[in-house]
């Protein structure tokens, strides 16, 4: 049991350590994500009543967008180096993998995307009582996009032609956690049990995820 | 039922049904047609246009059943290790696509005169617009990997996941308010349309049944051959 723990802990320091050596992707995730936000200003135009009444819509469709550019390194680099391998004989079982790395990806590609979201909102004049909202709405809903980015990138390990294709089977699958989490931040009354069906979604595909990842990955393994 | 689960017996059997099912297909689509324009009447409300529907209500019910078939045979598959159901996810994913796309394309030319506009938010058109691009990815995804082994696994997992959308599709008119009318015809209840114009719908339905599968015929032994030369 000690030693499994021990693994677990080794396995987040080195997620760490090769984040921290490639910090420069997570910042360039970022600036994406401000510089589309400055673009949607200068198209719409600087009205103030307008982009406070579009602006959660904005930030969240931003955040999908930005969030699902870097699928394609989410289980590329450990597939290509051989690392999954390594993993597995370490007796991790491959839907084991899965839940440590959307855990991992989490941590690592979201969660600066929860820290920026409050200078964003200063941007957008968006007033601070759906500031909280929107972390929360978010804090649940990338966790849901981190899921979805494992189930897709891992079916797409193989895929040598279409680069693409892995975000848009992201975007097809996250139009439900789109639908709720921004109507999360629009409704005052609904708050509560709003959260709760996203919250189930989010049970769901935590669920679902470790098998389609698992049975990816097996395939891909099998195959290359 | 043995064809049904066997390519040799599939193509045993299809070869001797083709043609009668492309003749009977062909006759049941003429009449059906000459039914629907001229021996059904106007409607008091809508006029000519409720003629629009004899395509669009059998072509979106096509579009339901093709995905169906694709995730019960993809089950099976996944399950039961049968390939027979990955040839038939491959060869009927673009026929489905084209059901719904004709689908939407008369929805929205009915929608035109009656609704005032080619397009609404609404929850039926929404979903079956993701339908229509869940079966675009399917087919992209069955032309993007070199390795078939891979490629038809994928397949029957991403049809698998995207199968939440039908439910979504079937009770859309039930759960929200919506500008689609809630479906006329069901198999519980007396059918609230009258004979008139059932009969039309009912042998256009089964002329497009009946199209659909001689060109699913036409595909799926396409694939099998392909498969079998390719070993």
């Amino acid at each position: 049991m000690f030693i499994f723990l021990k693994k677990i802990f080794y396995f987040f320091y080195r997620e760490f350590k090769v984040n921290i050596s490639g910090f420069h992707d997570i910042l360039t995730n970022i600036t994406f994500f401000f510089i589309s936000i400055f673009i949607f200003i200068f198209s719409i135009g600087p009205q103030d009543k307008i982009l406070s009444v579009m602006g959660v819509s904005i930030l969240w469709t931003l955040l999908l967008l930005s969030s699902t550019l870097s699928l394609t390194k989410f289980y590329r680099d450990d597939f290509d180096t051989g690392n999954l391998i390594i993993l597995h004989l370490n007796g991790f079982s491959f839907e084991f993998i899965a839940i440590l790395k959307t855990i991992s990806h989490f941590i690592y590609v979201q969660v600066p995307f929860i820290i920026s979201i409050p200078i964003a909102c200063v941007l957008i004049n968006i007033p601070m009582e759906k500031v909280y909202s929107l972390l929360i709405s978010f804090a649940i809903g990338s966790f849901i996009l981190s899921c979805l980015g494992s189930i897709s990138s891992s079916m797409n390990l193989l895929n040598k032609r279409n680069y693409l294709l892995g975000s848009v089977i992201v975007m097809i699958l996250s139009i439900p956690v789109i639908i709720f989490s921004v109507g999360i931040i629009n409704t005052e009354e609904n708050f509560i049990s709003l959260i709760n069906v996203l919250f189930g979604i989010l049970l769901i595909i935590f669920a679902i995820n470790p098998w389609a990842t698992g049975a990816c990955l097996k395939i891909a393994l099998q195959n290359n | 039922m043995k064809f049904l689960l066997n390519p040799n017996s599939f193509q045993n059997i299809t070869n001797l049904l083709f043609k009668p099912i492309l003749i009977v297909s062909l006759v049941l689509l003429i009449l059906g047609l000459i039914f629907s324009f001229y021996l059904s009447p106007n409607d008091y409300q809508q006029g000519s246009t409720v003629r629009i529907m004899y395509i669009h209500v059998p072509s979106a019910w096509m579009s339901l059943m093709t995905y169906m078939i694709m995730v019960i045979y993809s089950i099976v598959a996944l399950a039961f290790r049968i390939p027979f159901g990955f040839i038939i996810n491959t060869a009927v994913a673009p026929i489905g696509a084209v059901f719904t796309l004709i689908c939407i394309i008369t929805g929205s030319l009915w929608g035109k005169p009656m609704w005032g506009t080619w397009w609404v938010w609404d929850a039926r058109l929404t979903s079956v617009a993701i339908l229509f691009i869940i079966y675009l990815i399917i087919i992209f995804i069955n032309n993007s990997f070199e390795n078939r082994a891979v490629r038809e696994k994928i397949v029957a997992i991403f049809i698998l996941i995207g199968s939440v959308n039908l439910p979504i599709i079937k009770f859309s008119v039930d759960w929200w308010n919506t500008l689609h009318q809630p479906a006329s015809i069901s198999k519980l209840s007396k059918p609230n349309i009258d004979p008139s114009m059932m009969t039309p719908l009912i042998i256009m339905t089964l002329a497009l049944m009946l199209v659909g599968i001689s060109i699913a015929i036409l595909r799926i032994n396409t694939e099998i051959t392909n498969r079998k030369n390719s070993l």
